[in-house]
């Protein structure tokens, strides 16, 4: 049964790529319009409209599920995530040291020990990585980088073996991020709230190619 | 802070934005109106009405789902005004079949012409979920349905799309 799951969702998955680049249509050189004069000093701003992406019960059930997660975890009886955002989320507040500011690059050296070839080739290009550890999350192996933003560290998780159908949001007190499948497997990117992830994930995704 | 200095920011925003963002909208609104040309008018106007009510969007992290709405209504929008019967796929004008023919590749076309078949309501979501990268909750609100029905539509979405691909 399991099998034929994997099968199924491998198949999903291989269509959804083929989608994917179907879609990627060429774009034309962008043609701005003749954008007329805006007087700002009569501008006045919307109020922030709050994103409802789910009942207000689900937010307070969320809550609890999580103030109850973080009671147990911090009394140490319990260590298990409901979510892989959530374990992510925690995973990241297990090593804070990797989220410094810096502008000196790991060794490529240093990279390939965090992303065995037997698992994935990572192209650097010119990304400032600043941080690359071999981590095991929902216990599977899964190389964690960090590279410098806009508005700080970047988060970038390898994981070729937590398949996922669709991209899942990482929604934490201070950073934000998504979890966008890959593959047979995702790719999780975290970042300060401000941050724009959007050329990041982009940028990431095409330096990525799974080995195994 | 004098209003050149305001305006200018104003515009140096604007420009990193649509720079980030330009490709996703074009992208989108091909999907959507399955025709080079009115791809181009539809971006052009939704750039036109972003500037406009730039002010209104306080967080720029939303940029991309501000944007992608806004050529959602401008695409809305133009075929409101224009009237445009549904696109025959037997009988494509020559702007819609500029897109179909773009960087040809057999097995691509084949499935990007199976893409353009599909009915407005299967093609959107797919667009948004496989190009866009949004969930289906957010594909949900975006375009007012149920999340149960979005699920439904990519299945069926998909399902033809295998189908096609396993004729071709």
């Amino acid at each position: 049964m399991t099998g034929e799951h994997d099968k199924d969702f491998e198949q999903y998955q291989a269509l959804d790529l083929k989608i994917a680049k179907a879609l990627q249509i060429d774009v034309p050189e962008l043609r701005m319009p003749e954008l007329p004069s805006v007087d700002t000093a009569k501008v006045s701003a919307l109020p922030v409209r709050k994103r409802s992406m789910k009942p207000v019960w689900f937010a307070i059930a969320a809550t609890v599920v999580l103030a109850t997660s973080i009671s147990l975890r911090t009394s140490g009886l319990f260590k298990s995530y409901d979510s892989l955002p959530e374990e992510i989320l925690a995973h990241l507040d297990h090593e804070p040291g990797a989220l410094q500011v810096t502008d000196v690059a790991i060794s490529d050296e240093r990279l390939v020990r965090a992303v065995p070839a037997s698992m994935a080739v990572y192209d650097r290009g010119d990304a400032l990585i600043t941080y690359a550890q071999p981590c095991v999350i929902n216990g599977h192996d899964v190389p964690h980088l960090v590279i410098q933003g806009q508005h700080g560290p970047v988060t970038i998780l390898l994981m070729p073996s937590e398949g996922v159908a669709e991209a899942m949001p990482i929604d934490g007190d201070s950073v934000k991020g998504v979890i966008l499948p890959f593959g047979k497997g995702s790719i999780a990117i975290i970042g300060d709230r401000e941050e724009l992830l959007e050329p990041i994930q982009k940028s990431v995704l095409s330096s990525v190619s799974w080995t195994a | 802070m004098n209003s050149s200095s305001a305006e200018g920011k104003r515009r140096q925003r604007f420009d990193s934005l649509v720079g980030v963002f330009h490709q996703d909208m074009y992208r989108f609104a091909a999907w959507l109106c399955r025709d080079k040309a009115i791809a181009e008018d539809v971006v052009q106007e939704a750039l036109l009405r972003a500037w406009k009510s730039l002010d209104s969007l306080r967080d720029d992290a939303a940029a991309k789902h501000w944007l992608l709405t806004i050529v959602r209504r401008e695409n809305a929008r133009y075929f409101e005004r224009r009237r445009l019967e549904t696109v025959d796929i037997d009988n494509l004008t020559a702007s819609q079949a500029a897109l179909l023919a773009e960087t040809p590749n057999g097995e691509l076309d084949d499935l990007r012409e199976a893409i353009f078949g599909l009915d407005d309501d299967y093609r959107e979501p797919l667009v948004l979920q496989v190009l866009m990268g949004y969930s289906t909750n957010e594909i949900a609100e975006m375009m007012g349905l149920k999340q149960g029905a979005v699920l439904t539509r990519l299945h069926r979405a998909r399902h033809k799309l295998k189908d096609s691909v396993e004729d071709a």
